[in-house]
């Protein structure tokens, strides 16, 4: 069945392919060179897009001026536009500037009066007031450094009934709230982030991964030894692979799980509070063949209007999704061309447009948006922050480049729901398989056409039956006048 | 006579016990099989009208799996399953039951999977989502409504006591998988010796 169903897609897509090719005598692929993409059906179908992203440029090391990057971990972009790149293997940093000329290189600070340096840093955090936090994996410590890059704080092992005695802290992402607390991702640490307080103690772990109990090892370790279980695999949660945090100090992390949810919102309770009202919910590819699986999702930035994106090491895939988790746009892949990857490791906004930094080669790649992908970053900006008129507008012009973009049509019916056009919102609904916002545009039509025609209709009844009666009435009259005539 | 072959049906589903008496006994068997295959059409229409005209609120269709002549199948076939196996055990179990009459009892008993499935076609089109509590209500009335009634049909018709009837219809079910089972088998082997014979054919034909 699922065979001949994927054999019935390609067959479809070739015939598409062709038609495409006789339409604008190109091949499958476009002529003018711009990569189609792709996004989710409703049923789970793939179906084609515009790109959403271009690759515009390609930056490396060499070519800035400072030196090749050397497995490079990180990358972090302030509001204002400067980037840092946490080049690791070269044990520096390295800042652009909005114009992507390199302004500075962090290597060392000075610490009790003495030069201290960097070993296999593995992550970066800069605060609104460009206070940098370097997750310093080698040397086992978090480094803070200021504005002027004079050291704050060191936090080195932290100390705690909640860790092992021989733990040790290698950390490896970091992020800070406007508290300045510190959250961070660390080796070996299975009960989820470590959260430090803006003094550098440790006080708690937040967000846990759940455990994932397999039946079948669950049976066997029921009935084999204790000896035996002690040599066996511990059920323990996954480790988280990235974490960011929005303008409200909510966390967004990813973990590199084959199942489940790999996507979290966490709160300052560190419960899940990730929207997933989308037709599937967000972890990156949803079609995969069995033997590649899902995808693996590295990295996590997010954005304004609570949009975010995913990093699927995988298949070199950036996954785009709004706050409801609709997916936006995929842009991306592995391979040798411009726009592709060897090894993204990271990504990050650079306003509207997305650096991805590639470790293997060293490299960040700089995605331009295109129209398609700035009408529709626009349009849900708009929606989020109320202004529906706009939302309404972008959302229909984001339709018309991409009819298969579902959601965009709920979009465009809340907005006539709310303008009292329900004929035409539930037209919309049914356009991007909304049930319960359509029921809700029904509900209302249904009450708009019955108190049109009720009255109406009720009134006739009444004068039809008034008149029955009156006519039975007066047929009664007249037998009993014939009646007594007879008599 | 054509008015009678309308009523008795809804004589039947109100009146299981003495219906499918009648239908076991005093009704002629033309007419029992003109009814059934009535029934069977009917039930086939609602499902391809349900399947296209439902609410849009209680009903998601996918354009790309629409086939209405499947839907024909998926009527038909389970019905000649369950009459078939069920008049397999009913022979070695001393059932009473004839083939003809174990197929009229089992068309008889989707009536109302017919008319309570039916109007709620056009109805679902005038439901919000908080009511279609009352859709999902009538569509399990109406399944087991349909079962009670096949349960006394196969009663009547087989005259066996409750709990055989029950067992019966149990081991039916069982007996459905191994049908479905040697039909796959018998479909797979048949398709092994059709290539079978093309690929000689051409092998012969390409070597002369």
């Amino acid at each position: 069945m699922r065979m001949s169903m994927r054999i019935k897609h390609v067959v479809v897509l070739l015939a598409m392919a062709g038609l495409l090719g006789a339409g604008m005598g190109t091949a499958a692929a476009r002529a003018d060179g711009v990569p189609v993409a792709y996004n989710y059906s409703f049923w789970g179908d793939t179906v084609s897009s515009p790109a959403p992203y271009l690759p515009a440029a390609l930056l490396n090391g060499r070519d800035l001026g400072v030196g090749p990057f050397k497995e490079p971990n990180d990358l972090f972009v302030t509001a204002d536009g400067d980037i840092y790149v946490l080049d690791s293997g070269n044990n520096r940093i390295v800042v652009l500037d909005r114009q992507l000329q390199p302004a500075s290189v962090i290597d060392s600070f000075v610490r009790d009066g003495h030069e201290d340096t960097f070993a296999n840093p593995q992550g970066i955090f800069v605060t609104d007031d460009k206070e940098v936090l370097i997750a310093d994996t080698g040397n086992r410590r978090i480094v803070h450094l200021d504005r002027q890059l004079h050291l704050v704080k060191v936090i080195e092992s932290p100390e705690s009934e909640l860790l092992p005695a021989n733990f040790v802290f290698q950390p490896v992402r970091i992020a800070a709230d406007k508290a300045q607390r510190l959250y961070v991702l660390a080796v070996g640490v299975f009960d989820g982030f470590m959260e430090f307080n803006a003094d550098g103690t440790f006080t708690s772990f937040i967000g846990a991964n759940r455990v994932r109990v397999d039946p079948v090892e669950l049976f066997w370790k029921r009935i084999s030894t204790r000896e035996q279980r002690s040599r066996m695999v511990l059920f323990v949660p996954t480790e988280f692979t990235s974490l960011d945090m929005n303008e409200e100090g909510f966390i967004y992390a990813t973990n590199g799980d084959q199942w489940g949810e790999t996507i979290k919102k966490l709160n300052a309770h560190g419960n899940d509070i990730l929207r997933r009202e989308g037709y599937f919910s967000p972890r990156g590819d949803i079609r995969y063949t069995a033997s590649a699986g899902p995808s693996r999702l590295v990295d996590i930035d997010v954005a304004d209007s609570e949009i975010y994106s995913v990093l699927d090491a995988k298949r070199g895939r950036i996954f785009t999704y709004n706050g409801d988790g609709h997916l936006m746009y995929v842009f991306g892949g592995l391979g040798n061309k411009r726009g592709e990857f060897n090894t993204p490791v990271a990504i990050e906004r650079l306003g509207d447009d997305f650096l991805v930094l590639d470790k293997a080669l060293g490299e960040i790649t700089l995605f331009q948006v295109t129209e398609y992908g700035s009408t529709l970053n626009e349009a849900v900006r708009s929606y989020y922050r109320g202004d529906e008129e706009r939302a309404v507008e972008l959302f229909r012009k984001a339709v018309d480049m991409n009819a298969n973009l579902e959601f965009a049509y709920s979009g465009i019916g809340k907005a006539l729901l709310r303008q009292g056009k329900y004929a035409e919102a539930m037209q919309y609904f049914k356009l991007s398989m909304d049930q319960r916002n359509y029921s809700k545009a029904f509900q209302l039509r249904r009450k708009e056409v019955l108190r049109e025609y009720l009255p109406a209709v009720l009134s006739a009844a009444m004068a039809v039956t008034a008149g029955l009666l009156l006519l039975k009435k007066l047929r009664k009259m007249l037998r009993r006048k014939g009646a007594a005539t007879l008599e | 006579m054509s008015k009678a072959l309308v009523r008795f049906p809804f004589y039947l589903i109100f009146h299981p016990f003495a219906g499918y008496w009648e239908l076991k006994y005093e009704q002629s068997r033309k007419a029992n099989l003109i009814v059934s295959f009535a029934i069977l059409v009917l039930m086939a229409a609602t499902n391809i009208l349900s399947s296209q005209y439902s609410g849009f609120v209680v009903h998601l269709y996918n354009p790309d799996d629409m086939n209405s002549l499947m839907e024909i199948v998926y009527v038909a076939v389970p019905v000649l399953f369950w009459c078939v196996a069920n008049w397999s055990l009913t022979t070695l179990m001393d059932g009473e039951g004839k083939f003809v009459e174990i197929f009229a009892s089992t068309c008889f008993a989707l009536i109302p999977m017919i008319i309570i499935r039916f109007p709620w076609i056009w109805l679902s089109n005038a439901i919000t989502l908080q009511e279609a509590a009352f859709y999902y209500f009538s569509e399990s009335v109406a399944v087991l409504w349909s079962l009670y009634l096949l349960f006394v049909g196969n009663m009547t018709v087989h005259q066996y006591t409750p709990a055989k009837t029950v067992g019966t219809m149990l081991l039916t079910v069982v007996a459905i998988g191994f049908l479905a089972f040697i039909c796959l088998l018998f479909f797979s082997l048949l398709q092994q010796i059709v290539s079978f014979v093309t690929v000689i054919y051409q092998e012969i034909s390409l070597r002369y």
